[in-house]
């Protein structure tokens, strides 16, 4: 027994000083940004195809677009030069010239960017089979190199931004047309850009490891790597922060998770745009809610300002229209009913429901979703309307409220922050689900189609905030969808960290980290 | 016994092919579609059709089946439909992480385990055995993301001791050892809190036979008779049971691993569910087959190890 004591402790003191050897032979000897991704992995770096949160982020500090959003900003008025450093359009506003900047170089040795970079990005952004967000670029008519460093592109018909479809925000970014011939699929997993920082390498389930890009235009980064790790779970990733072993960290739109996470030393919580609105769409085609007045006890059922309470005043606001307040166009003069449980159970008895009425709903199991799907529950049974939820796995759930499995559908997403873009996608006619030119009208709306089209053509900027506030206003009053609550972005941050802006808003979803982002 | 493992490993094959059809099914039974998944909620319907084709997955069924088992009896998995990155890549990278941890645990288990049982069996319904009964209870008890947060609150929030994020470089021998301590000690409880059991019941009974009584009457040492004569003998649940925890643990360190922020099979096979990413589940449900072979091939040569009798049949 004595020996097998003694050599279980001397087992111990070699494990012992083995973790004590490894522990002094760690030193920093770059600035390393360590960032915590609540996610398994990377999914697809090419961004044309980068659509997820996780995806979309670290894509902002590998590219660039022809303009940009100025950093830590997303109001298209703030647009500025990019990859172009001017540009001009005609005067009806459908041909647009834009010049590159000289020198621009791409990571990895592949060269200087040219015009044919340009045109080839902006086609194969436009193209179904290589992006995801082609349906963006159908207005463009064509896309030429004028010399080396000169692109034209020719409209069919005038959109709303231009400029807000080649910015660094989905499919606006620009690839190296030579990498993506080189690397084919793998270039999915092996992107090239123009951006402050190069991919080095992905290890799968673990982290993305980013280095600066010395050749970057606007100079070397100040932050020598980053280190892009992939925690899903949110109380190891808060101890991982707490720990100091990450510099910033995706948080919780939650208040106690702001709250607490406030009180960890030496630490920022940053909250910022776009806000996210959560909407519930009901389908006006189907019973029970092709029935305005049980539309409208939906809306009065909804008490907005309980669900901010639920979430935190400080990372989410009322929903006001069936577009994300800050939008262009937003409007919120448009007759949104307020909450009122009597007047909800009155217009259920007008409808032939005295006792009451039951629905059955599909939704998600991602916890922040049917959180705020339960307190919504509990607020409609109290105006008589019983919600009967059959959850499901989140694929699941996208694909079933896509073939209409469900008379009503809670959808919470943001975009780019023009009014046309939220009301084309969720309710024009042409985005019905189930049609061929589906993308997300859950509601089969299509009364307001005619501002909507309108709107988008128009070069008259108050004219089109006019049609854009009628079409709110027909929405609305139509009750086609119910506003919830619009969540905003959080991060936490060490407070040695610097983005070199300030950051308001960031259409990636993530702080962009740029040249002038510094580890203090 | 290159005989007998041959054999078996052929024998493996219909199951593996089994396994295979099943999982074929099953992953192209529950909704959701890949290319949805992949292209995101503002992809239209021709993007979706074409990301399709692409993927192979507007072929027919049978035609995607065929391919799928030809390739896979040739041992070619195929990409990732998300990543495009080669399966046996991703897999690669990651297995090391899960093997370190199955090993790892197994051995805590068996190192804890064992001796714990049998100091239980010999102090029955002592103190010792009572506290080994309701310690093992215990074990059993507390989930892994329970007992891993509270072993990083302690050792690595506390004392400083661990970091939090696992997940070491392969090639760092110090660091991987490092990162391995406390996700075994999380996943190794549990496994000796059975093992412990299992012992504690196979001992008791091994210690009541004749050729024990005959082995004291005759003079053996009783530490002989507790090492050689027992535990040989009340061996072969313990191997059973440890042979079915190592598949356990293979398919069932998803928990540990999310907790401890580790790489390994089980995070990467939980994303492709998520993902739908049916080439990479169908690949990795081949190699945890593989695996979960290998383990009950192992464990038939133990029992032919522990008994003479199992090698002579």
């Amino acid at each position: 027994m004595r020996g097998f004591r003694a050599a279980l402790l001397g087992s111990a003191m070699a494990i012992a000083s083995a973790i004590g050897l490894h522990g002094a032979a760690q030193t920093q000897t770059a600035p390393t940004l360590r960032v915590g991704m609540a996610a398994q992995d990377v999914g697809r770096l090419d961004p044309h195809f980068a659509v997820s949160t996780i995806d979309r982020v670290v894509v902002a500090w590998m590219f660039n677009g022809l303009v940009r959003f100025k950093p830590g900003s997303i109001n298209p008025a703030e647009i500025e030069p990019d990859l172009a450093e001017r540009w001009e359009s005609s005067a009806d506003g459908k041909t647009w010239t834009f010049h590159l900047r000289r020198g621009v170089q791409f990571h990895g040795g592949f060269g200087e960017l040219t015009a044919e970079d340009v045109v080839f990005s902006l086609r194969k952004s436009g193209t179904a089979a290589t992006s995801a967000f082609a349906a963006d670029y159908r207005a463009i008519e064509s896309i030429e190199a004028v010399d080396s460093h000169t692109v034209r592109i020719v409209l069919r018909e005038n959109i709303p931004s231009v400029l807000g479809i080649l910015t660094n925000y989905s499919g606006g970014y620009i690839v190296s047309k030579r990498a993506v011939e080189q690397r084919g699929d793998t270039f999915v997993r092996n992107p090239i850009g123009t951006g402050p920082f190069a991919l080095d390498r992905v290890t799968p389930n673990q982290s993305a490891e980013l280095v600066a890009h010395a050749q970057y235009f606007r100079g070397a980064p100040q932050i020598g790597r980053i280190s892009y790790r992939f925690i899903p779970s949110d109380a190891s990733r808060d101890l991982a922060f707490q720990n100091r072993e990450l510099d910033l960290n995706y948080g919780r739109a939650d208040q106690t998770w702001v709250n607490r996470t406030r009180a960890v030393p030496n630490t920022v919580v940053d909250v910022f745009e776009p806000g996210e609105l959560a909407i519930i769409s009901l389908n006006t085609r189907q019973p029970p809610f092709n029935d305005i007045r049980i539309r409208q006890a939906m809306a009065h059922a909804v008490n907005r300002s309980e669900l901010v309470r639920f979430r935190g005043q400080d990372v989410a606001r009322e929903g006001q229209s069936v577009v994300p307040r800050g939008y262009l166009g937003f409007s919120n003069d448009n007759g949104l009913l307020p909450a009122d449980p009597a007047r909800a159970r009155a217009l259920l008895a007008e409808a032939g429901h005295p006792n009451g009425i039951t629905i059955r709903a599909i939704h998600t199991q991602l916890p922040e979703m049917l959180n705020m799907m339960q307190v919504v529950q509990q607020q409609l049974r109290r105006a008589g309307i019983t919600l009967d939820l059959q959850v499901v796995e989140h694929a699941t759930f996208h694909q079933q409220i896509r073939q209409d499995l469900s008379p009503m559908v809670y959808y919470s997403a943001a975009r780019f922050p023009v009014a046309d873009i939220y009301l084309t996608q969720f309710f024009h006619g042409r985005s019905r689900v189930r049609t061929p030119t589906a993308v997300t009208n859950f509601s089969h709306c299509d009364q307001a189609d005619s501002q909507i089209d309108a709107a988008r053509v128009s070069t008259d900027v108050e004219e089109q905030k006019r049609l854009w506030a009628e079409a709110q206003r027909i929405l609305v009053q139509n009750v086609c969808g119910v506003p919830l609550i619009e969540t905003l972005l959080v991060f936490a941050r060490r407070d040695n960290l610097d983005y070199g802006y300030e950051l308001r808003g960031s259409m990636s979803l993530g702080p962009l980290i740029t040249e002038a982002t510094r580890l203090r | 016994m290159t005989g007998f493992v041959l054999r078996r490993l052929l024998a493996a094959v219909p199951t593996l092919i089994a396994v295979l059809t099943l999982v074929f099914i099953i992953v192209r039974i529950v909704p959701g579609d890949p290319a949805l998944v992949i292209l995101g909620d503002q992809a239209t319907p021709e993007a979706i059709a074409a990301l399709r084709t692409r993927l192979g997955l507007d072929r027919s069924l049978w035609a995607q089946y065929f391919s799928f088992i030809t390739s896979a009896l040739m041992g070619d998995f195929g990409v990732s439909m998300v990543t495009g990155r080669s399966i046996t890549a991703e897999v690669a990278a990651v297995l090391p992480h899960t093997l370190d941890l199955t090993i790892a645990s197994m051995i805590f288990g068996v190192v804890v385990g064992v001796p714990v049982g049998i100091w239980a069996a010999l102090n029955r319904n002592g103190v010792v055995d009572v506290a080994a009964r309701v310690l093992s209870l215990l074990g059993l008890s507390f989930p892994v993301f329970v007992s891993g947060i509270f072993l990083l609150l302690a050792f690595s929030l506390h004392w400083r001791w661990f970091p939090v994020i696992g997940g070491a470089d392969l090639s760092d021998y110090g660091d991987r050892l490092h990162k391995l301590v406390l996700p075994t000690i999380a996943l190794g409880l549990i496994m000796a809190a059975y093992i412990t059991r299992v012992t504690r019941s196979a001992m008791l009974q091994s210690l009541g036979e004749d050729y024990i009584r005959t082995a004291r009457a005759k003079g053996v040492p009783w530490r002989r008779v507790v090492w050689v004569h027992g535990l040989r003998n009340a061996s072969i649940p313990i191997v059973t049971v440890v042979g079915l925890y190592v598949g356990i643990l293979l398919g069932n360190s998803v928990l540990t691993e999310i907790v401890f922020n580790r790489p390994g099979l089980g995070k990467i096979i939980v994303g492709a569910l998520n993902q739908r990413d049916y080439t990479m589940l169908q690949g990795l449900m081949v190699i945890y087959c593989f695996l979960i072979v290998v383990v009950n091939l192992i464990t038939d040569l133990l029992y032919g190890v522990i008994d003479p009798r199992v090698k002579a049949e």
